[in-house]
């Protein structure tokens, strides 16, 4: 096979299977980033990288590609902005204090919609995608664990307190707003 | 179970994550505790508003025109951004052996019809949702995107309209499968697009689902039309849709 056809065969694998998890890609990314330009210097690394080792993919595509696009994230966060990697640090992450038997949320139905995802962007970034991952791309924790590369005890746990302090800071927020909480 | 082995348990419960033995054993607490079914709704409500109401943000269309384009289209001769990891070696080799055994593997299983279809199918799903033009005719009406599709095909597709069981219509298309012109009927569900393949057939027993590249695809064949559904929606969600489809489903 000529050079040239060997690369044609590997850019129309590449539409095949990546271009159509574009979107998951650039979601994860922006959620990662809080930012959309940043989201689409992240993702457009990750699709080129993605493209130079599609032979490294095995299984589904979907979770090889998000795993690629998150390693992109956080190599420009350690060169842009290495402040919001703490995110990703478990021993940072630790001192966050959460009773382990509080409620796990509050009554959401009466939350609007600004203050909902102002409280996801405001969570630490190992939680914050491990909910994006679930709960908008509707990945298994096995995809999940795949993607942020941990085991899938560790998805479990953080999901589990992803969700505690997103109905805490939920709470705190409709508390503030004087609401109160209903239910 | 106790309260406290419960409360561990809720999330992947609710994930639908928990193997059966330990949910049954889950749902008989659940009878008994109050408390841990209120969590559990708790969940369920997070997870529901969630889906409604969180923020996703699909990749801007001038974006993905303009990655497409930067994806090398020539021989990479110049070194790109960013230099090889240093995992590549071993990676290389690993993907080396997954390639020989997956070249192995598609030699054995000679592709037939059915398999054909599929990446046919598959292929006009995707160029759709690429191209950002996912269907010619966009409407939610079936009174509107039934007669048009009946207009430009040698039949007349059943098209349900599906919204009340969270299916809705978003319009329809016509496109060339297996030979022949064909109806594809697109439905959303959040953010996911199905495309429903539809074109008359002698019926024929066949496997219904398949997987492929992160795709699901769901078929059936019902009074002499022959069904195709692919999206990226997850295979119980498409299954849904088949059952739908197939019960009400009428010429």
């Amino acid at each position: 096979m000529t050079r040239r056809a060997a690369l044609s065969e590997r850019r129309q694998r590449f539409e095949r299977v990546v271009l159509p998890h574009l979107d998951a890609a650039y979601n994860l990314a922006r959620w990662i980033t809080r930012n959309d330009h940043d989201a689409q210097d992240v993702v457009q690394e990750a699709a080129l990288r993605a493209f130079r080792f599609l032979e490294g993919l095995r299984g589904e595509a979907k979770p090889w590609l998000l795993a690629i696009v998150r390693n992109s994230c956080l190599s420009w966060l350690q060169v842009n902005r290495p402040a919001d990697l703490a995110g990703f640090d478990d021993r940072v992450v630790e001192t966050l204090a959460s009773e382990e038997d509080g409620p796990e949320t509050q009554a959401m139905r009466a939350l609007d919609r600004r203050m909902l995802n102002e409280a996801i962007a405001a969570l630490p970034a190992q939680f914050r995608e491990v909910l994006v991952l679930r709960e908008l791309e509707d990945m298994s924790y096995k995809e999940i664990a795949r993607v942020a590369d941990v085991p899938i005890g560790t998805v479990m746990s953080r999901l589990a307190r992803a969700r505690r302090l997103l109905g805490e800071s939920v709470r705190a927020v409709s508390n503030a707003a004087g609401e109160g909480v209903k239910r | 179970m106790t309260h406290d082995e419960a409360r561990k348990l809720l999330h992947a419960y609710v994930d639908g994550e928990l193997d059966p033995a330990r949910a049954l054993e889950l749902e008989a607490h659940l009878a008994d505790s109050p408390l841990t079914r209120a969590a559990c709704e708790r969940l369920r409500d997070l997870s529901a508003a969630l889906r409604a109401d969180a923020e996703y943000y699909a990749a801007p269309a001038e974006f993905a025109a303009r990655l497409a384009a930067a994806v090398p289209p020539e021989p990479e001769g110049k070194p790109r951004r960013f230099a090889p990891p240093r995992w590549l070696p071993s990676a290389a080799m690993f993907a080396g052996v997954a390639l020989a055994s997956w070249i192995a593997a598609t030699l054995l299983v000679r592709p037939g019809e059915d398999e054909r279809l599929a990446t046919e199918v598959l292929a006009s799903h995707v160029r759709a949702t690429l191209s950002g033009h996912p269907f010619d005719v966009a409407s939610s009406d079936q009174h509107t995107v039934k007669p048009w599709l009946s207009a430009r095909l040698p039949f007349s597709p059943p098209v349900t309209d599906l919204s009340a069981q969270g299916f809705e219509l978003a319009g329809g298309r016509v496109d060339y499968v297996g030979g022949q012109r064909v109806a594809v009927l697109a439905y959303k569900r959040r953010q996911h697009m199905i495309d429903v393949f539809v074109w008359p057939s002698a019926a024929r027993p066949h496997e219904p689902k398949l997987a492929r590249d992160g795709f699901n695809v769901e078929r059936f064949a019902k009074d002499g039309m022959e069904f195709w559904l692919v999206s990226d929606l997850n295979r119980n969600e498409l299954a849904d849709l088949a059952r739908l489809l197939a019960d009400r489903s009428a010429l």
